[in-house]
């Protein structure tokens, strides 16, 4: 994905600013009261810092009185109109949202920011300072990333819950509950960190996703960390005939960065806590019965027609168990962690060997993603937020557990037969 | 006029025998390069194959995508099939050059033609091997969007877009031979539509209760007895 140079983009937007301390993205849908309640709020950060907040350009009504971009005032905050958006279709969110960090930090380059942030989420109970929450520590305590920890409903995120927090925690050995944000903040060094990156791998195959890459390449730097605790995010009703393209868009990534940052994550120990900003916020759970039935039939159809592209991607061990499991009846149907967790191993080694084409792979895993959605649906119906706390932690503790797996066929793939 | 006969019986035994004679060198010649092409072929065939089979070319093949050429492989071993190629490649030169040694008009005259066909054998393998690709790409792509939208015929709807485009294949790859062109186009055209209009019956009968639940569901929705979806997977 390329980034324009700045002075292509939009060079009458922004030539009345020449520099800020905190540049803000911002993808998130926010009328104009609701930009000004994020200007009023981030004026409030301590030291006052010169505060940019970008909209994006194409979000923005057109027949809505827009403010005057950059207008020049004495104000520590300016709202600018800026391309976020880039090329990204509501079927293909990844490549916009992964375009719209690229222009955030692209920005932030050019106005010699000490850091950035990038707002994406809309927040259940939250007023729009929750945007100055994630910036103060970037601009108080000189952090390089501040990812959020929204309160968790146990059905929401569930791509999250289910691969990528804890296969993070695994192989990057910090637990982090929203490592993918979508909202983060970043310092000017992590930033210039992933310019410098992206600008090296180029825009192939291998190019950087760079909210997918934020997370691994700041703990692989070694660099501060902490979380803050947010309200409940809200999430966009499942579009089911398009999840499998979104499981591939958003694993694509983290598989990329899997093998980029091989020799890293191979060397990481048991996992540790980062520092967490605010108090936990608790969202009342439903407890009534849920549908499974449509899950259970995708997982089902996938063990009779795709055993085919399975079998070149799962020992037969695992075959013979998802065999088992698809005679189960949706009350007894239950999907050990320690399974689904090699199922995602087997999947990462077979993206980064190519064993077939790497979209065709990352689809093929849908039916399987869906079984362990419904085996934890089982696990979780009535259960309350401890419950919930608890059940997320047996599959952390599982990703870890089976990281000796994962690093044995990761280094001997030929060799190492389970 | 016994003498005559005689005499024209001599003569003649004797052109058959000078001429026998005068081919036996170029027999002998054509019987040692076929047997030294056979010996050449089958320790080039033994190299290759262990070479081969030393760095796991049946693996990587499969691994490089092309796994259907294991299918059509004898004993399933694509190193079986490329040493057995060579083998093959190094008889038949052999023979080219035997028949050279008996008759050099022959040779040219084959030659000239088997020359003049190796474009056409290359263009029909090209397409072949493009089109097998093309087929076992579509057959996956259609499997999985299919199983993902919860289609009970996935498998028959892959299989039907695999043999389209199969079928397609090898009807212009016949067509690039000149075998029997006719027939081909005819063929083709009755296979091609057979399978269009059997996926079509098939898609057709699997989608009433697609249309069904889908209306059902149409139904639910506009009374307000169907609870909201709770899981958010992004």
């Amino acid at each position: 994905m390329e980034v324009e140079p700045i002075s292509e983009q939009a060079p009458e937007k922004i030539e009345l600013v020449d520099s800020a301390d905190l540049v803000v993205g911002v993808l998130a849908e926010f009328d104009q009261e609701g930009l000004a309640a994020v200007c009023d709020a981030l004026r409030m950060l301590p030291g006052a810092p010169r505060v940019v907040v970008l909209e994006d350009d194409r979000a923005a009504n057109p027949g809505q009185s827009k403010p005057e971009a950059a207008a020049p005032s004495a104000s520590s905050c300016r709202v600018v109109r800026w391309p976020l958006s880039g090329s990204g279709t509501p079927d293909t969110p990844v490549v916009g949202m992964a375009a719209a960090y690229q222009s955030v930090f692209a920005a932030s380059e050019k106005f010699g920011a000490r850091a950035c942030c990038v707002i994406v989420s809309k927040l259940e109970t939250a007023t729009p300072g929750w945007v100055r929450e994630l910036a103060q520590p970037l601009v108080e305590r000189d952090l390089d990333l501040v990812v959020p920890n929204y309160a968790r409903r146990k059905f929401e995120g569930l791509l999250n819950s289910s691969i990528i927090s804890p296969l993070m925690r695994c192989l990057y050995g910090k637990r982090i509950h929203n490592p993918m944000g979508p909202d983060l903040g970043i310092s000017r060094r992590l930033f210039q960190k992933m310019l410098a990156t992206e600008r090296t791998a180029g825009g192939g195959v291998n190019r950087v996703h760079s909210f997918a890459s934020v997370t691994p390449a700041a703990l692989c730097e070694n660099l501060q960390v902490c979380e803050v605790h947010l309200a409940a995010r809200v999430y966009p009703p499942t579009d089911w005939m398009n999840i499998s393209s979104l499981l591939a868009q958003i694993l694509s990534p983290i598989f990329l960065d899997m093998e980029r940052n091989a020799a890293c994550w191979q060397r990481m120990r048991p996992s540790v806590s980062v520092p967490a900003v605010g108090e936990p916020l608790v969202v009342p759970q439903d407890t009534g019965t849920v549908d499974i039935s449509r899950m259970m039939e995708s997982f089902q159809l996938g063990v009779r027609d795709l055993q085919e592209i399975w079998g070149l991607v799962l020992p037969p061990s695992t075959l013979f168990e998802l065999r088992k499991l698809a005679r189960l009846s949706s009350e007894q149907f239950r999907m050990p962690d320690e399974l689904w967790v090699r199922i995602v191993y087997d999947f990462a080694l077979a993206h980064r060997l190519r064993t077939i084409n790497r979209d065709h792979l990352l689809k093929s895993m849908t039916p399987l993603y869906l079984a362990w959605v419904s085996s934890y649906a089982h696990d979780l119906e009535t259960a309350g937020r401890t419950a919930l706390e608890e059940r997320l932690e047996r599959l952390s503790v599982a990703y870890e557990s089976g990281k000796t797996y994962l690093v044995s066929r990761w280094r001997w793939p030929d060799r190492f037969n389970p | 006029m016994w003498s005559q006969i005689k005499q024209q019986l001599a003569e003649s035994t004797a052109r058959f025998l000078t001429r026998f004679a005068s081919l036996l060198p170029g027999l002998a010649a054509l019987i040692v390069a076929l047997l030294i092409s056979i010996v050449v072929g089958w320790v080039l065939a033994a190299v290759v194959r262990r070479l081969l089979s030393s760095m796991q070319f049946d693996a990587r093949l499969a691994r490089w995508g092309f796994p259907s050429v294991a299918e059509w492989s004898p004993m399933k071993s694509p190193t079986l099939l490329v040493s057995r190629a060579i083998a093959a490649l190094v008889i038949l030169t052999g023979f080219l050059i035997g028949i050279a040694a008996v008759d050099a008009d022959w040779t040219t005259q084959l030659a000239r033609s088997v020359v003049a066909y190796i474009p056409n054998m290359l263009g029909a393998a090209l397409v072949l091997l493009v089109g097998s690709v093309i087929a076992r790409f579509l057959a996956r792509s259609v499997l999985i969007g299919a199983v993902n939208l919860n289609l009970h015929y996935a498998r028959l709807l892959s299989l039907g877009v695999k043999w389209m485009v199969v079928v397609l294949t090898v009807a212009m790859a016949l067509e690039h031979l000149r075998i029997a062109p006719g027939i081909v186009k005819l063929a083709f055209g009755i296979l091609f539509g057979g399978i269009v209009i059997t996926l079509a019956l098939a898609v057709g009968l699997g989608s009433k209760d697609l249309v069904t639940k889908s209306l059902e569901r149409d139904a639910q929705k506009a009374s307000g007895d169907n609870l909201e979806e709770p899981f958010r997977h992004i």
